[in-house]
């Protein structure tokens, strides 16, 4: 009887370590998408500053390829609002892990109390 | 001779040298001249400076947050214990003091109300019970109302109110009910100096428990004393929004019963004086006599302490649902009314509110407090300077409950609440006599 708790009580214990390291990923992922969306920021407003005189280029592997300003100014944009989005569904994501995993602290501890009961009698 | 690479030169010439190639970031370029490229660069760094900016006001923030909690231990250390702040609505928590149940000999009016005092767990008594002032007799009901109820104490600890207060109420025509009821608002408000709503409820509870009369108000500083050592001095602060007022409950004759709000006031100047130290024990007034009475309550008149006027002597009968005023002169009547009408209106809404309007008479009461003291200090001969304007709304329904027998009352009840609204200015106009405007009414 003890036993079977005590398995059940792993089980449930590696599903809650699961859940924290998605958590953390999605955690990670924020964070590097919040600084793109610093970064992408500073060139858009970089680029307010440019004029039409220069030359804008776009490095793509070991290429730099020219663009236009209003192209990139295009494409910064846009980066910018798939950058936002992402955020957005990561936080969703973050928010329903921790949900989750709060369901299983609750298992673990009802589980453990069990365990200790078990464990007292026997 | 150019540099090509770290260890070599080449001969060639260096051409569009202001044109430099800028990352913009995230793998953008441009190439843009020297001074663009400036520029570019002082905008990065205003860009980084606002972010150190923003995180050193964060870093504060955490900072102070830490400097609190430190300076919050060492506060803690330093006393004996911590030094509660404390607003309470309800007193689930107060921590009972040291002394629960001091025996208290029933004849002996004073320490009895110590030892109440001291039963109720409350925080750091707030020493602020208000000397309760009633009758001798009204003391010695009190005294055996509370020896009784002391039976009940035992579980009734901190029990709601509601349920003592309602049967209180039931009983409202007994005088030591309201005796007790009012001697307990004072106790509790030193004990909780709790909101006005809470009060409420402190009150019933020191119905069961306080039912020491205070009457002395000496003793309260008794009690606080003991209260403090009680409290295992554990230094307290204790909010308290309004005075929860007295009301002793005198019989002026027919049928009705005053109730004297005096101690609010009381309570209330104490509490002014000594606002803001929750500790600070208000003078109670040595009432061990009957003269003392007087003594005690006095209004403030420009500055000075004049008398107050016996009810019974008052017009304040006729307001008070007390039947048959005989001649009243109009000066007289206001002047008394607007006394009694305070007073009336204090207890017409203590009585009424016991229930559960409490609070709000609280607050009226409380509001009435400074506003109370307006009229006597226009002076004796003004009517009511509509202070009672807060009290206004639960006046009419409350003067009906002393009322009885005098058709005409509600009448002038409403017609004095009517005063109540209308501003100093309009009473002179006023100063007709309200009984008289009432006996002529009668007759038609």
């Amino acid at each position: 009887m003890a036993e079977q708790i005590q398995k059940k009580l792993q089980g449930e214990l590696e599903k809650y370590q699961q859940l924290q390291k998605d958590l953390s990923r999605a955690v990670a992922a924020r964070q590097k998408l919040e600084a793109q969306l610093t970064e992408n920021n500073i060139v858009k407003e970089e680029l307010e500053l440019l004029d039409a005189t220069n030359t804008i280029f776009k490095l793509m592997g070991p290429v730099l390829v020219k663009q236009e300003m209003e192209e990139a100014k295009g494409t910064v944009g846009k980066r910018l609002e798939y950058i936002t989005g992402e955020i957005k569904r990561y936080e969703q994501q973050m928010q329903e892990l921790e949900r989750r995993s709060e369901q299983q602290r609750e298992t673990l501890g009802r589980l453990q109390q069990e365990l200790q009961r078990g464990q007292g009698k026997g | 001779m150019v540099p090509f690479g770290p260890l070599a030169f080449m001969p060639g010439k260096l051409v569009h040298t202001n044109e430099v190639t800028v990352l913009l970031g995230d793998n953008w370029f441009s190439k843009c001249s020297a001074k663009q490229a400036v520029e570019l660069v002082e905008h990065r760094k205003k860009h980084v400076r606002k972010a150190l900016d923003d995180l050193q006001k964060v870093m504060m923030n955490f900072e102070s947050r830490a400097e609190f909690t430190e300076d919050l231990q060492r506060m803690s250390d330093a006393a004996s214990d911590f030094v509660d702040i404390r607003e309470e609505i309800e007193d689930d928590s107060i921590g009972t003091k040291g002394k629960y149940r001091t025996a208290h000999k029933p004849h002996s009016k004073p320490k009895v109300s110590n030892v109440f005092e001291v039963d109720f767990p409350v925080n750091g008594n707030d020493t602020k019970s208000v000397g309760h002032f009633q009758s001798e007799e009204e003391l010695w009901a009190r005294l055996e109302e509370l020896e009784r109820q002391e039976t009940l104490l035992g579980e009734l600890d901190r029990m709601p109110g509601t349920v003592e207060t309602n049967g209180e109420d039931a009983s409202s025509s007994e005088e030591e009910k309201e005796d007790k009821r009012t001697d307990l608002n004072g106790t509790y408000r030193a004990e909780d100096s709790l909101t006005q709503g809470n009060f409420h409820k402190q009150v019933t509870n020191s119905d069961l428990f306080g039912g020491q009369l205070n009457g002395s108000t000496y003793y309260h500083s008794d009690d606080e004393d003991d209260i403090d050592v009680g409290d295992n001095s554990v230094p307290t602060i204790f909010f308290s929004h309004t005075v929860e007022p007295k009301r002793v409950r005198i019989n002026t004759g027919k049928n009705t019963t005053l109730k004297f709000s005096e101690k609010k006031e009381e309570a209330k100047r104490k509490r002014k004086n000594s606002s803001g130290n929750g500790h600070a024990t208000p003078e109670l007034p040595n009432i061990k006599t009957p003269a003392d009475i007087y003594r005690v309550f006095v209004d403030v008149v420009n500055g000075e302490y004049v008398p107050r006027k016996s009810i019974l002597k008052s017009r304040s009968r006729e307001n008070s649902v007390c039947s048959d005023t005989s001649e009243n002169s109009a000066a007289e009547f206001d002047d008394r009314r607007g006394v009694q009408r305070s007073i009336s209106y204090d207890e017409a809404t203590q009585s009424d509110n016991s229930e559960g309007v409490l609070e709000e008479e609280e607050e009226e009461e409380g509001q009435q407090q400074p506003p109370k003291k307006l009229p006597p200090s226009s002076g004796t001969a003004e009517a009511f300077s509509g202070t009672v304007i807060e009290k206004e709304p639960l006046s009419p329904s409350l003067i009906p409950h002393p009322v009885i027998a005098h058709p005409v009352l509600p009448t002038i009840l409403e017609w004095k609440s009517d005063e109540v609204l209308s501003e100093a200015s309009e009473e002179p106009p006023k100063r007709i006599s309200k009984f008289k405007a009432a006996r002529m009414q009668q007759p038609t």
